[in-house]
């Protein structure tokens, strides 16, 4: 009887006595050769220690970039966590596709070359249906590898020679520069928001594991949660007021001269730099330089204050 | 306000888009980027609002020389016992305190020593403290191996919803707790000493005297008080009056030499020579100082640390201290620690030695001083082969020929009349004492 259910490696299944769950019985060889052991016998493989040699990119970074920890099935939390971040994917992958178009892009360069141009298209496609699968894959399988992946190749596709000029992947897009930004602000948002939900699937999967190994105590787990959520709500809603902000400084710095000269304000608002990355670069140094000075003079500090005594 | 391994790498990707942005003139870029960083600028500001400066300082704490500050927490600590013998448990109980007005989410680690093991709840928590109160974490901690330990100290960490920024702040709270070697019941240690001391105590030592065995009979001397008449063996013996005669018993001086030296760890942490050395020691202490004996303690290894004889319950733990702490250090010969000590103990006295053996050249001399003094020398050597073969270190060809060699050296010492014991690891000390003594 034994023997029908023992396995090549010498371990019984146990199939039968567990609802048809398979249970090895085999124990790990260091607990077979105890009590067994002769000074002859050879060393069981699991008795060495496996000793990890940090890459250089380890190194640098001050440990591994992947995680390798092995995760217990999600919590209700991871669960939660996964299916908003496909959802995110989803409309990324939409978003990406409307506002990324495939001119400019060395692959469109390289299919003009070969004369095939709409192999240009299919490899844009492909990109983005790439980024898509991988990040399905990694948020699922919790896999930090396929994740990486998706990111590198939602932000690849990205990659083109613009001109200063905003082009969308799809022409019956609107032509208003403010719908413009704003429909690229929400790209970016996604792309971002995105990267931090993956991020927050292997924070919160470690965290889970961390709690039902009993290596970490949690006590009340759903406000930590309801914190996590809420910063999920205003964080995005604050990064793109600030962004929206640099983003539409060709607007804000005539409007703003406008006050005291129509005609600077006119010419202002017809200056290419202004209008072009550079005029985003000018609009990202002089929000910057405001948020800069706020922690210069210690605002956070002063508002914990005021929170504090106002509490 | 310390920078986490995902906000160094989010800022680096978000840079490195905005240049790229910028040279390929890519809104895409740009915008990804500029989202990217006032994600991470608005994440860095909510984690200042922590308690914490962007300078890293408070305002009013500014001449605490601490750096980072979480200035409104504190904690006690209570651990339930500050000595334990080796395989107990200790029971920590950590308060914590929030005195601010805002309720923080908290991560608290609370350090335990590397060799310890959790047994029971966990000394890392994170948890949400609302203004003004106060929670209590508990867990107890398994102490498998001897020597001085700390718990502490305290680590509270502050971080941002996104664990992009945090702020630490360590506690300076210790407690200090000491792990004495576990101790075996030795039921007979068989040894005792030829130079009993005159004090009464719990040893009869096969000398007339006073005490509590009988020795002998003898014929009646004036003086003799009566209740010592042996009133048959008077009847027996045709009008000679016969008295008994006890066996004296004595205290004697016992001297335990332990072999401290580098050597004396090798093998596994929990399985090596100084292990077995520091336990046998404890134990022998505890049954001499039992009955009445004396118990004087050398340790050495980089240097020679002595306790001196003395008898009761203080010096057990004198003695317990002083083997909790005993580290592998040094090489320092066994004959200069005998040449130090000869002229402090009396001549007969049981000295036991504690050593693998190893790595001394001075060792029979040391013995055979020892011996022409008259002092009954006993040495129970832990093997440090049999650990290291054991843990697999060492290879057959390599054990045959040490193994031989440490047999001949065992031989000698036992040429010279010590009582000699290979102490095995598998091996209970009582059994090592019995093969010591011949039995």
């Amino acid at each position: 009887m034994a023997d029908e259910n023992a396995t090549e490696n010498g371990a019984s299944e146990t199939a039968h006595l567990y609802e048809g769950k398979k249970v090895s019985s085999a124990p790990p060889s260091r607990k077979k050769a105890a009590g067994r052991m002769k000074s002859s016998t050879d060393i069981p493989e699991d008795a060495i220690p496996e000793v990890h040699v940090p890459t250089i990119i380890e190194s640098f970074f001050g440990g591994p970039i992947v995680n390798t920890t092995k995760f217990l099935p999600p919590d209700r939390m991871v669960a939660s966590l996964q299916m908003g971040s496909a959802g995110v994917l989803m409309v990324l992958s939409l978003l990406t596709f409307m506002v990324t178009p495939v001119s400019g892009t060395a692959w469109f360069a390289l299919s003009n070359m070969l004369g095939m141009q709409t192999f240009g298209g299919v490899l844009h496609l492909l990109i983005i249906v790439g980024g898509l699968i991988g990040g399905l894959y990694g948020i699922f399988q919790r896999d930090q590898r396929a994740l990486i992946v998706s990111y590198a190749l939602l932000i690849i596709v990205t990659l083109r020679f613009a001109g200063s000029k905003v082009d969308f992947g799809i022409s019956f897009l609107p032509e208003e520069e403010i719908y413009q930004k704003m429909l690229l602000l929400l790209y970016a948002v996604f792309l971002v928001m995105y990267m931090e939900l993956t991020s927050g699937i292997i924070r919160f999967s470690m965290l889970d594991t961390s709690i039902r190994t009993g290596e970490v105590y949690v006590m009340q787990v759903t406000k930590i949660t309801s914190r996590y959520h809420r910063s999920l709500l205003i964080t995005p809603a604050i990064a793109s007021s600030v962004a929206g902000l640099t983003l539409l400084i060709n607007l804000i710095i005539p409007a703003f001269v406008g006050l005291f000269d129509d005609v600077s304000a006119q010419r202002l608002s017809e200056s290419v730099e202004l209008t072009s990355v550079y005029g985003v670069a000018l609009g990202t140094v002089m929000v910057f330089t405001v948020i800069a000075a706020m922690f210069a003079v210690n605002l956070p500090l002063r508002i914990q204050q005021m929170r504090e005594r106002n509490a | 306000m310390a920078w986490s391994r995902k906000s160094a790498m989010f800022a680096a990707l978000a840079i490195a888009m905005y240049l790229l942005g910028l040279v390929l003139r890519n809104s895409q870029l740009v915008t990804v980027a500029v989202v990217l960083l006032s994600f991470l600028t608005w994440a860095a500001f909510r984690t200042s609002h922590a308690d914490v400066a962007s300078s890293g300082r408070r305002v009013d704490d500014a001449d605490a020389d601490e750096g980072i500050q979480l200035h409104s927490i504190s904690a006690l600590r209570r651990i339930s016992s500050a000595r334990i013998f080796e395989d107990g448990e200790i029971d920590v109980t950590l308060r914590i305190q929030n005195r601010s007005n805002l309720s923080k989410v908290l991560e608290v680690r609370d350090r335990v020593p590397e060799v310890m093991r959790i047994k029971k709840g966990a000394n890392y928590v994170l948890m949400e403290l609302g203004p003004q109160r106060e929670t209590e974490i508990s867990y107890t901690i398994e102490t498998p191996l001897r020597g001085f330990y700390t718990v502490g100290p305290v680590c509270i960490r502050v971080q941002d919803a996104f664990g992009l920024f945090h702020n630490e702040r360590e506690i300076h709270l210790y407690d200090d707790f000491l792990v004495f070697p576990k101790m075996e019941d030795i039921k007979d240690a068989m040894i005792k000493s030829r130079v009993p001391k005159i004090f009464t105590g719990a040893v009869n030592i096969r000398n007339p005297g006073e005490g509590s065995n009988f020795y002998n009979l003898r014929e009646y001397i004036p003086g003799d008080p009566m209740k010592k008449v042996n009133w048959n063996a008077t009847a027996r013996s045709a009008g000679k009056m016969m008295v008994n005669e006890y066996e004296r018993d004595a205290v004697s001086d016992i001297i335990l030499i332990v072999d401290s030296r580098k050597i004396s760890e090798t093998g596994p942490v929990s399985r090596n020579s100084l292990v077995y050395s520091t336990r046998a020691a404890a134990s022998l202490s505890q049954y001499f100082l039992a009955r009445r004996d004396s118990v004087g303690l050398v340790t050495y290894g980089d240097e020679i640390v002595s306790v001196d004889r003395d008898t009761g319950k203080k010096q057990l733990y004198v003695l317990l201290t002083k083997l909790a702490g005993a580290m592998a250090k040094g090489n320092t010969p066994l004959k200069v620690v005998t040449d130090r000590i000869m002229p402090h103990i009396n001549r007969g006295s049981p000295v036991i030695i504690m050593s693998p053996l190893e790595d001394d050249s001075t060792v029979v001399s040391a013995v055979r001083d020892l011996r022409s003094r008259n002092f009954d020398v006993t040495v129970l050597s832990p093997s440090s082969l049999e650990f290291e073969f054991d843990a697999r270190r060492l290879d057959r060809t390599g054990y045959e020929v040490l193994k031989t060699e440490r047999d001949i050296l065992l031989s000698e010492l036992r040429g010279l009349g010590a009582n000699v014991m290979d102490w095995e690891p598998d091996m209970l000390l009582n059994t090592a004492l019995a093969g010591a003594r011949g039995f």
